[in-house]
């Protein structure tokens, strides 16, 4: 997209220097002699019905949700107020400790997972910055895991992990070291198994992104450094990170988003193992709502959960905007 | 996209002179070792997959693990093709059918919401774009509950529209293409309205053409992500005939618990048919996603 | 109420009415609301040979059960038997892992998608029968004869919701315990411990013939069954019958749970114990004993190793054992088809009478003029069912499968696990446990 966004600048740049300056007629140039009445609406209509029947109306139809004891399969959904809300916070409830102890879970997963998706797949996509035989091999390879999809990924990184008979432990025990390592079901093992894992699967995901970013970074720009004296590092920190900044904004906002909603490496892998420690916070709100079907008390875990990752993506796009000037 | 605009600092070539040779060969050969290295990482454990499912039951069970199995066979993959309740092939299938169904609708629906957004002036513009970007910014477990209870309503459970119509909003894929149709620029559109085409003509005969590359990041991004997708399927999805691969698999594991022999036979069956598709789509794939982080 | 025998024609459909309401009448039987009595008389033969024969137009029968491990394929056989039987009526059978199961099918049969007929646990009955997902079948259990001298008080009682009949058992499957004759042979350990002492002294004389550790204690499935078998073995009860309390913190069940501990801390096990691997160590030979289910008999055998199984020790007071039952139950979504209905009672009253074939899946038949025949008296399993009267069932309270799966469970862990000490685990999880039963009470109230 980068070279058709710059081919596509410099032909309206080249174009409009050399056509003659002609006072456009302000309605062609902001289509509103075509582009009123339902022209628009008609374009929308399709996604429109989409949007509104699967993303604003359940969000609406969530809130009335964790206003009722709702359970879907009993024919009377008393409501209850702020009830389940409440619960949340109460420490004497039922729902209170199960729920922040999942929070914490996807805390603890996203606080680990994060900055090694950040920076792993960075220094492999500048491992792969240059033409070199086999590039395209390598980075198909890498990317191969992603393809391969969540649920074929936790079933055999399971098995290789399984305490008794997986391929890591045994290999560890024939390095000497300790060969019993309980990884999916003891915390902090569980959490190393967790992130591993997913750095494995999806590595190969934003370490393309990067590459790309990488390469759209003019060699001009490089060139100018070394001609300055600038040595490895600092060509690093003065050259590619100002170039990367948006690749990395983007990189760092999809990495958290998958990152606190992960689900199915603890459900294939864990099962929330050893007692509840390693149950995430969506797959808590899933288990409460559609399991136990207590769907009051899942959709306000849901708003509350929604909340704080507002404020955490506002968070990380106020961060990245600051730096940009 | 391949190109590069990154020229490497010395090509290492045999015809150049030995001491700029030398320190080329000796940066090139750690990095291929880095880079052999990690595909070791890579590739091992996929290998162990593919080996364990021709073990015997106990074999695969057994420790120490063997990288070669003592006594090959075809057992695994008998029991799980003929198993009625876990059709490996079918789930391939509807997973394939799923994404690129909510692929197309993805694709369909965002750029033809994306066009009047960069191009159109109306009243509510401001309300319906603030709404999508809005959404952007909500994360999806907010919609798990009540979208199930609507899917129900709407007799799509356990059938593949449950996968395929609620998740094919994507406020995302407005916002992309807006922005890439913003950059566009308007003198082609301009021609084309002076000649009298109406808006859907240009959209169809202008816009679309010169955006390809978005609209297939765009495709290949909603692919992987309903491919991908795993919490909703496992509880929207409840026969074996109509699971996608993620919740079918994970059935597999939870009936299968410790018969590693078959879970590694399944896994394998699930992952053939998507690399074969990837051998030949890979350069197709990797192109669009990497395109999804530049100017987005 | 009409007897009509003509499924179609002249017949309108009717709507059922779940429990406590009134009842209609559809092809010669009736859907009972209150009670085993009088009313389902119309067309059911009250002296219980159930005519069972299906004459309506062809049909499908939705099945479903969680018969996935070595016991699936007997299931498998019995329903193609049944189908050769009986060509009109064609079964299409879904196997759902257990743990998948009790989420999916309700929201199936809600959904319309679900099963006509299946099989669950009994200490699940209660929780769909409030649900209204499943129907009273008294008038089926009358008219196939069961009758209640036939089964174990036990698990009589615990198929009654509110005073109607949910399920029809068609077997009893408790833990054992399970050891390595060969292991025991070298050790010199002579018959398989009976109780407390003797496990000691066997589990002794397993480490000094050089298993260091011979009994491995998992801190997931199945310790929490363990865990109840010595509760009842010591004379507790882990709730109270009404349904409102949760008692399996009292002394009875600290000292289960901290014998448990010290298995762990005398050194027969290793501690952190990972789910399901105790049983695939005893598969590979590096555990001697170990407790599980019935029904792995047929997967031990696949896996081709020396094993025999016992009854669990009585390591408190008293014989007891932690045992469940495989129940045939009908949907509402079947109850509303007078053909489907009929077929589904046709269906599992075969079935049931099939619990000999059964018994060579592992389990142990729930009639007792099943289990006293020679089928069952050569099988792995005889031993256990020779214990049947020592079988404990959890009470009919709806919910409690869940409240138990996020209460005590985790407090069996947990104290396993050596995070904290077994009477403060029990405290919490009994309290929290408490609660949410009472809160149960009031959703079910409704």
């Amino acid at each position: 997209m980068a070279s058709s966004d710059t081919a596509a600048s410099t032909t309206a740049g080249t174009a409009s220097s050399e056509r003659p300056e002609v006072s456009r007629p302000s309605s062609v140039s902001r289509g509103r002699r075509e582009g009123g009445g339902a022209a628009p609406w008609l374009f929308m209509a399709p996604y429109l019905v989409l949007f509104l029947g699967f993303v604003i109306a359940p969000a609406i139809y969530g809130l009335y949700i964790s206003l009722r004891a709702y359970d879907y399969l009993l024919p009377n959904k008393p409501f209850v107020g702020l009830d389940n809300y409440q619960k949340l916070f109460d420490s004497e409830s039922t729902t209170y400790s199960d729920f922040w102890n999942s929070m914490q879970a996807t805390g603890i997963f996203t606080l680990f997972s994060v900055p090694l998706l950040l920076t792993i797949p960075l220094l492999v996509a500048l491992l792969m910055n240059s033409k070199f035989k086999g590039r395209n091999l390598f980075r198909a390879l890498y990317f191969a895991p992603y393809v391969l999809g969540v649920a074929v990924v936790a079933v055999l990184w399971r098995f290789l992990l399984d305490s008794n008979i997986g391929l890591i432990n045994q290999y560890l025990g024939g390095l000497g070291l300790p060969d019993g390592i309980p990884w999916l079901t003891s915390v902090p093992e569980a959490w190393v198994a967790l992130v591993g894992v997913t750095v494995w699967w999806t590595l190969g995901f934003n370490a393309v992104i990067y590459l790309a970013g990488l390469q759209d970074i003019p060699g001009e720009l490089y060139e100018a450094a070394k001609v300055d004296g600038a040595n490895k590092w600092q060509s690093f920190r003065n050259v590619t990170l100002p170039g990367l900044r948006p690749v990395l904004a983007f990189v760092t906002m999809i990495t958290i988003i998958a990152s606190a909603n992960m689900f199915g490496q603890s459900y294939l892998m864990t099962k929330g193992a050893p007692g509840i420690e390693t149950r995430t916070a969506i797959y808590y709100i899933a288990d409460t709502g559609l399991r136990n079907s207590q769907m009051g008390d899942a959709a306000a875990m849901s708003y509350v959960l929604t909340v704080i990752l507002i404020v955490l993506s506002v968070g990380v796009f106020w961060l990245f905007r600051e730096r940009k000037d | 996209m391949a190109t590069t605009t990154v020229r490497p600092p010395a090509p290492p070539t045999p015809s150049t002179a030995p001491d700029r040779r030398r320190p080329a060969k000796r940066g090139s050969l750690v990095r291929y070792i880095g880079l052999i290295v990690l595909a070791l990482l890579f590739i091992s454990p996929l290998l162990f997959m593919l080996v364990t499912s021709f073990k015997t039951r106990v074999e695969a069970a057994g420790a120490p693990p063997t990288w070669i199995p003592q006594e090959p066979t075809f057992q695994a993959y008998d029991a799980i093709l003929n198993a009625a309740d876990t059709p490996v092939l079918k789930w391939f299938a509807n997973s394939m059918i799923a994404a690129s169904a909510n692929a197309l609708i993805v694709v369909t629906t965002a750029a033809l919401a994306a066009y009047p957004l960069a191009r159109m002036d109306f009243r509510g513009k401001k309300i319906v774009f603030g709404a999508i970007i809005a959404t952007l910014f909500v994360p999806p477990v907010i919609l798990i509950i009540p979208n199930y209870l609507i899917v129900g309503e709407l007799q799509w459970l356990d059938t593949l529209t449950a996968v395929i119509v609620p998740t094919a909003a994507s406020a995302f894929g407005v916002f992309f293409l807006r922005q890439f149709f913003l950059s566009l620029p308007r003198e082609l559109e301009e021609a084309a309205l002076l000649d009298g085409a109406n808006r859907w003509q240009i959209f169809a005969r202008v816009i679309l053409p010169l955006s390809k590359p978005a609209l297939v990041t765009l495709a290949v991004l909603a692919f992987l992500t309903n491919w991908n997708d795993f919490l909703w399927p496992v509880y929207v999805l409840f026969s074996p005939e109509v699971q996608t691969l993620p919740a079918g698999l994970s059935t597999l594991q939870s009936a299968n618990n410790v018969r590693y022999d078959l879970l590694m036979a399944g896994a394998v069956i699930a992952s053939l048919p998507v690399l074969l598709l990837y051998i030949v789509a890979q350069r197709f794939i990797i192109e669009g996603v990497s395109r999804s982080g530049l100017k987005g | 109420m009409t007897e009509n025998t003509t499924p179609t024609g002249g017949f309108s459909r009717r709507r059922f009415l779940e429990l406590g309401a009134g009842t209609a009448a559809v092809a010669g039987l009736a859907a009972c609301g209150g009670g085993k009595s009088a009313d389902d008389a119309a067309g059911a033969d009250p002296t219980g040979e159930f005519s069972a024969g299906y004459d309506g137009p062809e049909i499908e029968l939705s099945y479903w059960n969680g018969f996935t491990g070595g016991d699936g394929p007997f299931m498998k056989q019995m329903v193609a038997d049944f189908m050769k039987d009986n060509p009109k009526i064609k079964v299409k059978s879904n196997t759902v892992e257990w743990a998948q199961y009790y989420q999916r099918m309700p929201a199936a049969v809600t959904a319309g998608k679900g099963p006509d007929v299946g099989v669950m646990h009994l200490d699940q009955l209660a929780t769909n029968a409030a649900r209204k997902v499943i129907v009273p079948v008294d008038d089926l259990a009358e008219a196939i004869g069961l009758a209640q001298d036939d089964f174990t008080e036990d698990v009589w009682t615990a198929g009654i919701y509110q005073d109607a009949r949910y399920g029809i058992p068609l077997d009893v499957h408790s833990l054992g315990m399970y050891y390595n004759t060969e292991s025991f042979e070298k050790a010199g350990v002579s018959e398989a411990p009976a109780d407390a002492a003797a496990l000691t002294d066997a589990l002794d004389k397993l480490k000094s013939a050089g298993n260091a550790n011979p009994f491995w204690m998992p801190s997931r499935w199945p310790a929490h069954l363990m865990f109840l078998s010595v509760l009842w073995q010591n004379g507790g009860e882990p709730y109270a019958t009404d349904g409102a309390t949760a008692t399996f913190d009292s002394d009875a069940g600290v000292s289960a749970l901290t014998w448990m501990v010290e298995v762990i801390n005398k050194g027969y096990s290793p501690k952190n114990v990972a789910q399901d691997s105790q049983y695939v160590a005893f598969k590979n030979k590096q555990v001697d004993v170990t407790w599980d289910g019935i029904w792995q008999i047929n997967d031990l055998k696949a896996a081709d190793m020396p094993f025999a199984l016992a009854p669990v020790p009585v390591v408190g007071e008293s014989s007891a054992v932690w045992a469940n039952s495989h129940n045939f139950y009908i949907t509402r979504q079947a109850s509303q088809d007078e053909n489907k209905l009929q077929a589904a009672k046709v269906f599992i009253d075969a079935l049931s009478k099939k619990s000999g074939d059964w018994a060579q899946a592992g389990m142990v038949p729930a009639r007792k003029s099943v289990r006293e025949s020679a089928a069952v008296k050569d099988t792995t399993q005889a031993p256990i069912a020779a214990q049947i009267d020592d079988m404990r069932f959890l009470p009919p309270v709806p919910g409690l499968g869940d409240v138990q799966a996020q209460t005590l469970e985790i407090a069996v862990a947990d104290a396993i696990l050596g995070k904290s000490q077994p009477a403060d685990a029990l405290k919490s999880a009994a309290s929290k446990a408490t609660q949410l039963m009472g809160e149960n009470l009031k959703k079910y109230e409704a």
